[in-house]
């Protein structure tokens, strides 16, 4: 079919007064008509179009001629079931009852737009039966797409008797309806609009009852298809009270599964999970939708698993995450968290025991909740994440943990305790911090506004003491209790709280940080000039070391979130670490502990935990810290030992691999401390019981020698480099970069030699494997050479340590053997003399030298 | 000691075990593990198995067409976890096999026993549904990293989950890797469990992100310098549950059918014997049963009361 021209001429408008003679419904506009004889389209003239109802409630479109208004070209009734064309933007297209083709090409698409309208509203109100559909060339140009704008639509018998016959035809209709968004549409406002869910519902009972499997079948089908159209309100009319049961009733029958039936009703029911009250809501709305969103879940993770397509599986998904957020705004709003952590406000439980086991039980759903709710926090915006976790954490959270960490026996309890805490920390490291922090900002606030002059007097750091209770916490429940679930958690807590770049705050929580450090310095630097930062104002943070205020106030929020990290670590290592460490430290620290530690060093499953932590501050924390403390509790010596020692072998590699992780570190100190303390014996012996087998600890000591020898031969590429410039010794005469290279490499050379030397014949026996064969082929090219291990050795022992001058504590100086010792340098001498240290980090040092001699 | 046929027969029902029960056999299967080498060592007869991503009632089928572990050996080319919704299941009972029969079954780890990747592909998820917690995925995840790379067969076979490394060309440098670990990003244990076979004339990058693809060349070569005849690796979907290439230097086995429920493959199981001869063993997904709680039907039900 050819498609017509256009009217190329432009007219005059039609004249006021035509249109005011004339009752008609629309605009006129302009038109050309054609009529199909013979195939052809045939012009029959040029006109003005206008749809017309007249008063019998007849709908017209009329063509007036152009030339003679009086002259109708074209007077075409809508009727019986016309469908109407709208071919591309300005052509409609019909055929008439008397099988005649009618064809009207407008001039302007505004104008086929209103004639189109005309046939919506005609259909809507009087001649249901018409319709009208677009027809458009596709994309790609061949071929045309069909849509429909408006017609009778086909829709499921809502008769209260239905039967096979009746499911059938609505599951044919109600597929078929979903070719075009017209159809579906009017579909889903009658879902939306009639009972029809209920109608299958009721039908469903009966059917159910009358054991007809086909009507069963059919029904899942059809619930199946709705689900399909994707769209929320039906979605969410299905998960109501009086319709949930029995749509999941629906769905337990599945085609797939003729011969199965699922028992999802059951499940729902008595059995099942409980919608448990710990705080009476008040909320009715609130209920409703705690309800609706765990029902959603169900469907999606249970019920229709298996038959969702993303489409749908996203559509449920944010529907959940839509009322999960705004059950997360709910319970911040009125007294439930009040009311709930009121619970754990006392110390004295009732007296009557049957009352007092249900409060006990009552506050052990309390934690439930509180985990439910901080993991359904989870999906939200990060933004929403903060605003909840602050306002538990202001509201008092940490009488819950306390409470199930002290006075809670349930592990279980305690593990969701300590989730709780995870999800918190991981989502942003310093958000308890900085909630205490305001807390404390606020009194010293208020303080400071009665008394203006001194604003010194704010005895207990409340931030401080926070942080650190946790992490005691955290340690303490490490060394003590003994579920294994427990200790993963808490470990990874740990880990997460001991992340330094977690602690330098990265995404929200350094927008929060530096947001808030901003508030604080605008509002000390107008009343409170004294007042610093509310952190470091106060020097109890830091034991007994001060901070000049001056000096602080000059910083930027920058190094203001440094510092804090700084504090953060250094309390971490005079207070916390000694006792989470307590079992690897030689000493135990103070004598109502030592029953513990005793025990925990007889637990190999603690101990593996405890030395994957030695591993992880040994990498992860600024070195010169962890160094000491390390260096200084003769941690290393333990981990040795326990590579010897009679403990599971799981425990024996994870200390051989925290060996490896330290001599990796290419940490002269480390190294020479190892070799001066002898510290490989145990890693030797291992290889010994094992060295003829194929097993896990023989792989784990080859790769501890291939570490080695890939190292050495790197730095075999820069030895003839290092001896033309420096001829072998260290002068700090030479550019940093240098000298740091050639002696980290110089680590690993010297090692070897000294393995060679000291484990040559356990080596030897061992020269298949080709690693150690390059270790012993190494140390003979080096020979001729000179030997510089002993060279080093004794070259160093000449500037000799006076251990006690150079700031070690008396502490320290038993720890070391020194007759068996070939220390290379005192320790502290290198921090003050060695290039590499920057003069920020010999003020660190300092910090520390003097927390350290206070302490 | 725990009674392990016992928690086999709980495992093939589908049934919960205690939090404490999977920790000690995760325990008891450290120590096993440990005891065996990053390639370990295995007789003929023996039959190969390939991906199993938590389709117990499919792994029940595998053992039930190939003999049973009472009778036949079995080497699994690892992905025993994530996908299938029985993961957690399907994993205990190839450890509790382990510990039964310990010398009739090696478990090779595959590039999805690992935390990561269980964190994204279903695992960790299926874990928290069944437990509230996350405690037993971690149990799970350590002894993934105790579990073999690669075994020989009769010297003669090597078998790994996804193929070969640039990096260590022969078996026994492979022996110096401490496996111990979770799977890197990048080197030669990341590449032996995600590399691919493909026509390609060298070692080129793979579209997985990790690993390798590898040609008749590089396996050619690798054959003869370690003087093995075959190398039998899983990894990649085959509709027909097999699929030999490079001349028959290398073959990939699936057994995993009807993949995620829905990809219509056969999965398949090679044996070999005494005289490496190979034997290739079909079989189709289970379908759903009678009895309402081991349908195939997915439960993804969760254990616990709800507040929220």
């Amino acid at each position: 079919m050819s498609l017509p021209g256009t009217p190329t001429t432009s007219p005059t408008p039609m004249d006021e007064d035509s249109e005011q003679t004339t009752s008609v419904n629309t605009e006129p506009k302009r038109v050309k008509v054609y009529i199909l004889e013979n195939n052809e389209w045939k012009d029959t003239g040029t006109g003005f179009c206008i749809g017309e109802v007249d008063e019998s409630k007849f709908a017209y479109l009329v063509v007036s001629d152009e030339d003679s208004p009086t002259e109708t070209l074209l007077k075409s009734k809508l009727e019986g079931n016309i469908e109407y064309q709208r071919q591309e933007e300005t052509l409609i297209v019909w055929k008439d009852l008397g099988g005649k083709d009618i064809a009207l090409s407008f001039e302007e698409s505004m104008g086929c737009d209103t004639l189109c309208e005309f046939i919506v509203h005609v259909q809507r109100n009087i001649e249901s039966n018409i319709s009208l559909v677009t027809v458009k060339s596709s994309d790609n140009g061949l071929g045309s797409v069909h849509d429909i704008i408006t017609g009778p639509v086909t829709l499921p018998s809502n008769d209260s008797e239905q039967n096979g016959q009746t499911l059938l035809e609505a599951l044919k209709i109600l597929n078929e309806n979903t070719s075009f968004d017209f159809l579906k549409n009017e579909t889903i406002e009658f879902i939306l609009q009639s009972n029809y869910i209920d109608t299958l519902i009721s039908h469903f009972h009966k059917a159910e009852e009358k054991k007809i499997p086909k009507d069963l079948f059919l029904l899942s089908n059809i619930i199946k298809t709705l689900i399909l159209y994707n769209q929320r309100d039906i979605l969410e009319s299905m998960v109501e009270d009086d319709r949930i049961m029995g749509i999941v009733g629906i769905l337990e029958y599945d085609t797939e599964y003729p011969t199965s039936k699922a028992n999802h009703r059951k499940y729902l029911g008595s059995k099942g999970p409980n919608f448990k009250e710990v705080i009476p809501l008040e909320n009715e709305d609130l209920k409703v939708i705690m309800k609706k969103c765990f029902r959603l879940q169900f469907l999606k993770d249970v019920v229709l698993v298996r038959f969702l397509d993303d489409h749908n599986f996203n559509l449920i998904s944010e529907i959940v995450m839509d009322l999960e957020t705004c059950i997360i705004d709910f319970l911040q709003v009125g007294t439930f968290l009040d009311r709930l952590i009121e619970l754990y406000n006392t110390n004295t439980l009732p007296d009557s025991p049957s009352i007092r086991e249900k409060f006990v039980e009552k506050r052990k759903d309390g934690i439930r909740l509180l985990q439910q709710c901080v993991q359904m926090s989870i999906n939200l915006d990060a933004v929403d994440r903060s605003k909840f976790y602050k306002t538990l954490v202001r509201k008092g959270l940490f009488k819950v943990l306390d409470y199930a960490f002290h006075m809670e026996t349930d592990s279980n309890a305690r593990i969701l305790a300590t989730d709780t805490i995870i999800t918190i920390i991981e989502h942003d490291i310093l958000l308890i911090h900085n909630v205490q922090n305001e807390d404390s900002f606020k009194q010293q606030h208020k303080l400071a506004s009665n008394v203006k002059s001194s604003l010194r007097s704010n005895p207990h750091d409340y931030s401080t003491s926070t942080d650190s209770k946790l992490l005691s916490i955290l340690s303490t429940i490490l060394l003590s209790d003994r579920s294994p679930g427990l200790r993963e958690q808490v470990v990874q807590a740990l880990n997460t709280l001991l992340h330094p770049e977690g602690c330098l705050g990265n995404g929200e929580g350094s927008y929060d940080l530096m947001g808030r450090s901003g508030y604080e310095s605008k509002n000390t630097s107008e009343d409170f000039p004294n007042f610093g930062y509310g952190l470091n104002s106060d020097s109890t943070n830091l034991n007994n070391y001060h901070y000049n205020g001056d000096d602080m106030n000059n910083l930027e929020a920058e190094s203001e979130s440094e510092f804090q990290v700084m504090e953060y670590f250094a309390n971490f290592y005079n207070k916390i670490a000694p006792i989470l460490f307590g079992p690897l430290i030689k000493k135990a620290t103070t004598p109502e502990m030592s029953g513990k530690i005793e025990k925990a060093k007889k637990d190999d499953l603690l101990l593996i935990h405890l030395i994957k932590l030695v591993s992880f501050v040994c990498t992860e924390h600024d070195r010169v810290l962890s160094r000491r403390f390390i260096l200084e509790n003769g941690i290393l010596d333990s981990v040795s030992e326990l590579v010897g020692g009679n403990h599971m072998l799981q425990l024996r590699l994870t200390a051989v691999r925290c060996i490896k992780n330290i001599m990796c570190l290419d940490d002269k100190y480390y190294h020479r401390y190892m070799i001066s303390k002898n510290l490989y014996a145990s890693v030797f012996k291992l290889f010994q019981e094992n060295i003829d087998k194929n097993n896990l600890a023989n792989s784990c000591i080859q790769d501890f020698f291939r570490i080695i020898i890939t190292e050495c031969r790197a730095y075999q590429g820069n030895h003839h480099n290092r001896r033309e410039e420096n001829n072998g010794t260290y002068s700090s005469n030479v550019s940093n970069v240098r000298v740091s290279a050639n002696n980290n490499r110089t680590n690993f050379t010297i090692l070897n030699k000294y393995l060679v030397q000291t484990y040559g014949s356990i080596l030897k026996k061992a020269a298949d494997i080709p690693f150690i064969q390059d270790m012993l082929e190494i140390e003979e090219e080096n020979q001729p050479d000179h030997s510089s291990f002993e060279n080093s050795l004794e070259g160093d022992n000449e500037v000799s340590v006076n251990i006690s001058s150079e700031g070690f504590t008396s502490n320290h100086l038993e720890e070391i053997d020194i007759k068996n010792v070939k220390r290379l340098h005192s320790e502290i001498e290198h921090f003050e003399n060695d290039p590499h240290y920057s003069s920020d980090q010999l003020a660190f040092k300092k910090t520390v030298d003097q927390m350290n001699a206070s302490t | 000691m725990m009674d392990l046929d016992k928690i086999i027969a709980s495992l093939r029902d589908g049934k919960h075990i205690s939090e404490e029960t999977v920790f000690r056999l995760c325990l008891s299967s450290q120590e096993l593990l440990m005891n065996e080498g990053n390639v370990t060592h295995v007789d003929t007869p023996v039959t190969i198995c390939g991906d199993i991503h938590g389709q117990l009632h499919d792994l029940l089928t595998l053992f039930e067409k190939s003999g049973g572990v009472e009778k036949t050996r079995y080497i699994f080319l690892g992905d025993f976890v994530d996908r299938g919704f029985y993961s957690l299941e399907s994993f205990l009972l190839l450890l509790c096999y382990k510990l039964r029969y310990p010398d009739r079954i090696t478990l090779i780890r595959g590039n999805h026993e690992t935390r990561q990747i269980t964190k994204v592909y279903g695992f960790y998820d299926e874990v928290v549904r069944k437990y509230g917690n996350s405690n037993v995925w971690r149990y799970c995840c350590e002894v993934f990293d105790y579990l073999s790379l690669g075994a020989i067969i009769n010297n003669s076979i090597f078998c790994v989950h996804g193929g070969l490394s640039p990096d260590m060309t022969t078996v026994d440098e492979i022996r110096t890797i401490d496996r111990k670990q979770e799977v890197p990003h990048e080197g030669a244990m990341c590449d032996l469990l995600w590399s691919d076979p493909e026509d390609v004339d060298t070692w080129s990058l793979s579209p997985r992100g990790a690993g390798f693809l590898f040609g008749k060349r590089e396996v050619d070569q690798f054959l003869e310098k370690n003087d093995v005849e075959l190398i039998a690796r899983a990894h990649q979907l085959v509709m027909e549950g097999y699929k030999e290439m490079f001349d028959g230097g290398l073959v990939t086995v699936w057994s995993a059918p009807n993949y995620c429920y829905r990809c219509g493959n056969v999965a398949a199981v090679l044996k070999i014997d005494d005289d490496l001869n190979r034997e290739y063993t079909i079989f189709e997904a289970v379908q759903a049963q009678n009895e309402v709680g081991n349908a195939i039907i997915p439960t993804k039900k969760s254990q616990m009361d709800y507040f929220l």
